[in-house]
């Protein structure tokens, strides 16, 4: 960023829109995952934007539009969407070595991070003052489920087919609690047939 | 049969079924570790959800939460790895195929079929989360609300709204 005239950098983001800067792959396998160890080790409060932050404006590997047509892959994909993103990227650059090597990154310190923090919750966990504030964390992160919902809902709240199936999809699994397994074939078949009718 | 190998086939089916990532699954999770194995209870699943959002790192990791809560560690290693396996085969596997079915129709329509669908999942793992055992409980619920309003409302990082959460908690429950 220091490097970068003083006129732009006032905006981080018309730096690499306006000036397009030019894109460099990954050199080293070293490279590729020491840039997907700190996506992981900083992704606090979610993934997505520091996967942006440092494979578009850090380190610059691709462009944004690159950017935005694999996450669009790897939420279309089942999975987590930038655990996918690491299985991809890894093969577009080195191959089979590179989604490896990305995604043992990606995983590594987080997984060791959240097995620290539950064995260190575990010995506090039986006092009462501990157990109120946790269920609260989970309320809110349930809530945030619900925002998402919400947010994702937006632009398909106008098609009275996309709520059937919605709410179809919400009464069976949420209230319900019929098994997924038969819930999600069951609506692909429907919502696609719909699809196909232009009614989503 | 042997616990961990129930754990690895059970989230193998779960990694291809989460479409939309992790959340849509969480209901699917609830029940069967929770309702139908009774490998954990509800309290305990709502705990390890709690740590996976709150910890840095993607939110798959509330699948090993999970596993290591029923099975120690070899259970945090066996789900991640189940939750993650599959789907990153298909990824690997699809990488290639996908960048052909750009501007092509089934793409298009497959995408707009599975939109109502990843919501109306993610709606019920808000919903599940926040009603333990079908109960609804306005304290949760109000904590719940305030945090969906924040999200909608605001471009704050989630993890105030966590944070919040802590608060509501502690005044509350």
């Amino acid at each position: 960023m220091e490097m970068l005239p003083a006129v732009v950098a006032r905006d981080p983001h018309a730096v690499y829109s306006a000036q397009k800067m030019p894109v460099t792959p990954p050199r080293s396998l070293t490279e590729l995952f020491l840039g997907f160890l700190s996506i992981g080790a900083r992704s606090f409060g979610g993934v997505m934007p520091w996967a942006h932050r440092v494979i578009v404006e850090e380190r610059r590997w691709m462009s944004p539009e690159e950017f935005t047509t694999i996450i669009g892959l790897c939420q279309f994909l089942p999975g987590p969407n930038v655990g996918n993103a690491s299985i991809v990227l890894g093969k577009r650059w080195f191959g089979l070595k590179g989604s490896i090597v990305a995604f043992l990154g990606f995983f590594g310190l987080p997984f060791l991070w959240v097995l620290a923090l539950a064995s260190l919750y575990s010995e506090f966990a039986l006092h009462p003052g501990v157990k109120s504030v946790v269920t609260g964390v989970a309320a809110a992160g349930a809530g945030l489920f619900i925002g998402t919902a919400i947010k994702l809902g937006k632009p398909i709240a106008r098609k009275p087919w996309a709520l059937v199936v919605l709410m179809a999809c919400f009464i069976a699994v949420g209230i319900g609690r019929v098994s997924m397994l038969i819930v999600i074939p069951v609506a692909a078949v429907i919502s696609y047939q719909l699809a196909k009718r232009g009614l989503l | 049969m042997n616990i961990l190998l129930e754990l690895g086939l059970y989230f193998s089916v779960l990694s291809l079924l989460s479409v939309g990532g992790m959340p849509s699954v969480i209901p699917e999770m609830h029940r069967y570790v929770v309702e139908a194995r009774g490998w954990i209870s509800h309290d305990d699943f709502i705990e390890m959800f709690a740590l996976g959002q709150a910890a840095p790192g993607p939110n798959v990791l509330i699948s090993s939460l999970i596993g290591w809560k029923i099975a120690g560690v070899p259970g945090a290693l066996v789900t991640l790895a189940a939750m993650c396996g599959p789907a990153a085969v298909l990824s690997f596997w699809v990488a290639g195929v996908w960048d052909r079915l750009q501007g092509t129709p089934w793409r298009a329509v497959a995408q707009r079929a599975m939109a109502p669908m990843v919501v109306g999942l993610i709606m019920s793992g808000g919903f599940v989360l926040a009603t333990p055992g079908g109960a609804p409980d306005w304290r949760l619920w109000l904590i719940a609300a305030g945090s969906a309003w924040a999200m909608v409302a605001t471009k704050l990082n989630p993890l105030w709204m966590l944070a919040g959460g802590a608060l509501g908690g502690a005044l509350l429950l």
